[in-house]
C-alpha cells in the first residue's frame, strides 16, 4: 500500500504565512494541516467568499448558513486536496484588489471573484493546473448544498422517496432533489 | 471416531458465508459460522438515516483520517460517511503488492462481510462463460456447465429476491426475477436506437437483488427507492447475510456465531486426510481458541481463504493445505474496469423521474459468442451504467458565481449517459497471492498479491470505448469522453480465483463440487474457487455454487463418505 502513503513535510507556522502553502501548490507537496481556528479575519474572508458565490434569494446564501465555517473544517482536514488553501485565497483577492480585499465595497468584490472565478473556469478543455479556486469552489457548494437550507429548502431533500417513477414530466422551475445521490457523485 | 463439537464449521459470513450456514443448518446440521470482523446486528445502521447537515463532514468524511486509516478502501467511490463503518481499517489490515502490481483491495470484515456493502447485480453465467477456458486454451477446463448450476440460481434468486427483465438472451441467461425497476425515458430511446442498429445487442435493466415485491415471509418489505444500500437497509429490501441468509439459519436452532475471530490455520489430521476443525485468535483479547467439526466451508472472501490455506501449512502439505497441484494462490482475476463513454443525451428536456433505483442498465456482452469478433481478445465484456440528469454538482465543473449561478443550479441538469464496461479477466498463473515476509498486527504473515492487466483486457476495452462511443452516437449522444485504460486490479471488487475448480488435481485445487480434490471434507465455496471470470457480477454464482456444494456434501455425510 505503499503507492497511497503520503508525506507530511513540517512546516513552521512562520514558513507558513510565507507563503509555504503557495510554494507546496506549485510544487504539489501536501502540507499539514492547521489544526487551530481560523483567525477572524479568515473567518470573516470565507463567509464574505462564501456568500457572494451562493447568494441570499428567497432561501440563505452560503455564508448565512456557515459555510464559511465549513470551508475551514475543509482545508484543515484537505477535503478536496485543499489543504492551506485559505492563505492562497486571502493573498491572491488582496493581490488582485491591490489592498485589502474586504475593505472594497461589495460591488468591487464581487467583480474581483468574477474575474477569478472566469480565469480559473476558461472556454475550452481545462487548464492542466486547475485554479486553486476550482477546490474552494468545489467546497463552497458542497458546504451549501449538503447544508439544510441549501439541501431541502433551495433544492428538495427525500430520504425515502418510496417509490420509482421512471419516466415524468418535468415542471418549469422544479427544484432538483440533493437527495439524488448519483446525480450529486456524477455531477 | 472422533468426537465433533460442531458438524460443520463456516469460515465467513459475507455472501456465500451466509449461504452455507443457511443451507447447512436447515439441512439439520449444526453449524459454527466463524467472522473476523465485529457484530452488525440487523437494523442497527446508525447512519442509515442521517441527513448530509447531521454529520460533520457532510457526507465526504475526515479526509485526513481517511487518508491515514483508509488509505485503500477511501478510492472506492461507496466508501463514505456513511459507509466507512463498513469497510477496514487498511493500517490495521495491510497488504503487500508484488514487483510492478497494482491492486487496491477493497474489503467489508464484519459480520455480513461484504453482502452490506455490495453492488447487488446478479447475473447468470452461460455456456459461453463455462465454456470459454476450453475454447482458447487460457486456464483449465470447467468441470461444469450451464445446466448443472441452472437449478442453483433458481433456488438462490428464489430465495434472495432478483428483480430483473427476461430478454432471451444466449449470453445471459434469464432468471426467477421479481418484476423489474423501469427505464427512464433516455435509457428506453438508448434501447431502441441500439436494438435497431444491432439486433444483437440488448440494453436491459440492471438484474439486482433489490426487492420489488416484499417477501413478507422473511421480514423483508419492498425497496424504497432510496438507493444508499450500503449504509445497511432496515428494510430488509436488499440482500444481506443480515436481511436473508442469517435469519433463516438462525431460525433452525442450529446456527452459532463467533465475532471478532480471525481463523489462523485450518487443522489436518495426516492419518485421516481429512481437516478436523480451526483455530483462532479473538482479535480484541488476542485469546486463542479452537473448535472441530466434521466438515469445513471456507467462505472467508476469494484472497483470504486461499491465504488461510496457504497459511495452513503443516507437514503433511508443505506447500499450503490441499496444495498438492501447486496452482493454490495462483490464477486471480478480476474484471478490467474503466467508464466506456459519458455523453450528453439531449432531447428529454422535459423529461425526469422520481425517485433513487437502486440500479442501473446492463448491456450484456456481445463480443466472441458465435463467432470470433474481439480484436485482440477472445473473451467478452459488458457495460453497465445508465441514464442521469444531473445535480448541484455540475457547478463544481462550470463558470459562474451568484445570484444566477444559483439558480441555474437549482433545477435539474442536462441528462447525461454513463456506460462503465467491465472486460473478462483471463487467468494468468503469474497473477498471484503468495504470503509476504511482513507480518500483520496479530502476527500472520500477510498477503501479498501479484497483479497485472494482460493485452486481452487492454483490447477488450479498447474496443469497449470504441462500441459505448458508437452506441451513445447512434442514440442521438453528444460523446463527452471516453476511457480504454482500466483502474487498478481490485476496482471492480470482483476479485477471484486462487483455488480454482477443475477436473484434474494435478491443476486444479477443487473439484466440480467446490469440494478440495486433497482433501474430502473441505469445501471453498466463495470466489476462490472461480476458474475464469466470465464479465458477469460473481455473486451470483458463488451463491449458486455454495448451495450446490452444500447439497453435495450433505448427501456425502448422509452416505458416510465424510
Amino acid at each position: 500500500m505503499q503507492q497511497l502513503r503520503h508525506k507530511q513535510p513540517t512546516a513552521t507556522r512562520r514558513e507558513f504565512l510565507a507563503g509555504a502553502a503557495i510554494f507546496a501548490l506549485a510544487t504539489g507537496l501536501p502540507v499539514p494541516a492547521m489544526a487551530a481556528a481560523p483567525s477572524p479575519r479568515i473567518a470573516l474572508l470565507l463567509k464574505t467568499v462564501a456568500q457572494i458565490v451562493i447568494p441570499r434569494s428567497d432561501t440563505p446564501g452560503a455564508g448565512d448558513v456557515g459555510v464559511g465555517a465549513f470551508l475551514s473544517l475543509a482545508f484543515a482536514h484537505g477535503m478536496e486536496g485543499a489543504q492551506g488553501y485559505d492563505l492562497w485565497l486571502d493573498q491572491e483577492l488582496n493581490r488582485r484588489a491591490g489592498r485589502d480585499f474586504l475593505a472594497l465595497p461589495p460591488a468591487q468584490r464581487v467583480k474581483i471573484l468574477g474575474q477569478l472565478d472566469a480565469e480559473a473556469f476558461p472556454a475550452g478543455p481545462p487548464p492542466a493546473v486547475p485554479s486553486p479556486w476550482v477546490a474552494i469552489k468545489a467546497l463552497i457548494l458542497t458546504g451549501y448544498y449538503t447544508s439544510e437550507a441549501g439541501a431541502s429548502k433551495e433544492l428538495q431533500y427525500n430520504l425515502i422517496p418510496g417509490r420509482w417513477d421512471a419516466d415524468i414530466p418535468l415542471k418549469p422551475g422544479a427544484r432538483a432533489y440533493s437527495s439524488d445521490w448519483t446525480a450529486v457523485e456524477f455531477g | 471416531m472422533m468426537e465433533y463439537e460442531f458438524d460443520a464449521i463456516v469460515v465467513g459470513s459475507g455472501i456465500t458465508g451466509g449461504w452455507a450456514a443457511k443451507e447447512l443448518t436447515e439441512a439439520g446440521l449444526k453449524v459454527l459460522m466463524i467472522e473476523r470482523g465485529r457484530e452488525i446486528v440487523h437494523g442497527d445502521y446508525p447512519r442509515e438515516m442521517k441527513a448530509p447537515w447531521e454529520l460533520p463532514f457532510r457526507g465526504r468524511g475526515d479526509t485526513q483520517r481517511y487518508k491515514r486509516d483508509h488509505a485503500v478502501q477511501m478510492l472506492n467511490r461507496h466508501f463514505t460517511e456513511w459507509t466507512e463503518d463498513h469497510f477496514v481499517n487498511d493500517r490495521e489490515n495491510p497488504y503487500e503488492l508484488g514487483a510492478d502490481s497494482a491492486f487496491t483491495w477493497f474489503r467489508s470484515y464484519q459480520l455480513g462481510g461484504k453482502s452490506l456493502t455490495w453492488g447487488r447485480q446478479c447475473y447468470r453465467w452461460s455456456d459461453y462463460d463455462f465454456g470459454a477456458n476450453a475454447r482458447d486454451g487460457m486456464g483449465t477446463d470447467w468441470p461444469i456447465r450451464y445446466a448443472d448450476i441452472a437449478p442453483w440460481y433458481d433456488k438462490v434468486e428464489r430465495f434472495i429476491g432478483v428483480s430483473g427483465a427476461a430478454e432471451g438472451l444466449a449470453a445471459l441467461p434469464d432468471g426467477q426475477f421479481q418484476p423489474p425497476f423501469a427505464l427512464n425515458a433516455v435509457e428506453k430511446s438508448v434501447r431502441e436506437k441500439v436494438s435497431a442498429q444491432w439486433p444483437d445487442r440488448r440494453l436491459t435493466i440492471g438484474r439486482t437483488a433489490n426487492l420489488t415485491q416484499a417477501k413478507e415471509e422473511e421480514g423483508r418489505a419492498p425497496c424504497q427507492s432510496r438507493d444508499i444500500c450500503n449504509r445497511g437497509c432496515s428494510f430488509g429490501a436488499y440482500f444481506s447475510t443480515q436481511s436473508s441468509t442469517l435469519p433463516a439459519a438462525t431460525k433452525t436452532g442450529r446456527l452459532t456465531v463467533i465475532t471478532d475471530a480471525q481463523v489462523e490455520k485450518v487443522d489436518y489430521d495426516p492419518a485421516t486426510r481429512r481437516v478436523t476443525g480451526v483455530r483462532w485468535v479473538n482479535t480484541k483479547t488476542r485469546e486463542r481458541k479452537s473448535a472441530t467439526a466434521r466438515i469445513v466451508f471456507l467462505n472467508a472472501g476469494a484472497f483470504n481463504s486461499v491465504h488461510l490455506m496457504i497459511n495452513s501449512a503443516n507437514e503433511a502439505m508443505p506447500g499450503g493445505l490441499a496444495n498438492s497441484s501447486g496452482v493454490l494462490g495462483t490464477h486471480i482475476m478480476d474484471h478490467a474496469n474503466t467508464l466506456s463513454a459519458v455523453a450528453l443525451m439531449p432531447g428529454f428536456e422535459g423529461r425526469t423521474s422520481f425517485g433513487n433505483r437502486p440500479t442501473g442498465v446492463v448491456i450484456p456482452r456481445f463480443r466472441n459468442l458465435d463467432k470470433a469478433d474481439g480484436d485482440g481478445f477472445t473473451r467478452g465484456y459488458s457495460f453497465q451504467g445508465g441514464a442521469l440528469q444531473s445535480g448541484w454538482g455540475r457547478g463544481k465543473k462550470q463558470a459562474g458565481i451568484g445570484a444566477d449561478f444559483k439558480r441555474d443550479l437549482r433545477g435539474p441538469g442536462a441528462w447525461r449517459m454513463v456506460l462503465v464496461a467491465f472486460a473478462e479477466s483471463l487467468p494468468r498463473a503469474s497473477n498471484r497471492l503468495t504470503l509476504s515476509k511482513q507480518v500483520d498486527p496479530l502476527g500472520v504473515p500477510q498477503l501479498e498479491i501479484h497483479f497485472a492487466h494482460g493485452a486481452g483486457e487492454l483490447a477488450a476495452l479498447a474496443d469497449a470505448k470504441r462500441e459505448a462511443g458508437a452506441m451513445l452516437t447512434a442514440a442521438g449522444g453528444q460523446v463527452l469522453f471516453g476511457m480504454d485504460r482500466p483502474g487498478p486490479g481490485g476496482t471492480a471488487i470482483h476479485e477471484m480465483g486462487g483455488a480454482r475448480m477443475g477436473h484434474d488435481p494435478k491443476t486444479s485445487v477443487l473439484n466440480k463440487w467446490s469440494q478440495a480434490h486433497d482433501v474430502a471434507n473441505l469445501f471453498v465455496t466463495d470466489g476462490a474457487q472461480m476458474a475464469s471470470s466470465a464479465c458477469q457480477n460473481p455473486s451470483l454464482t458463488y451463491m449458486a455454487l455454495t448451495a450446490r456444494a452444500v447439497d453435495h456434501a450433505v448427501g456425502l455425510i448422509k452416505a458416510g463418505a465424510i
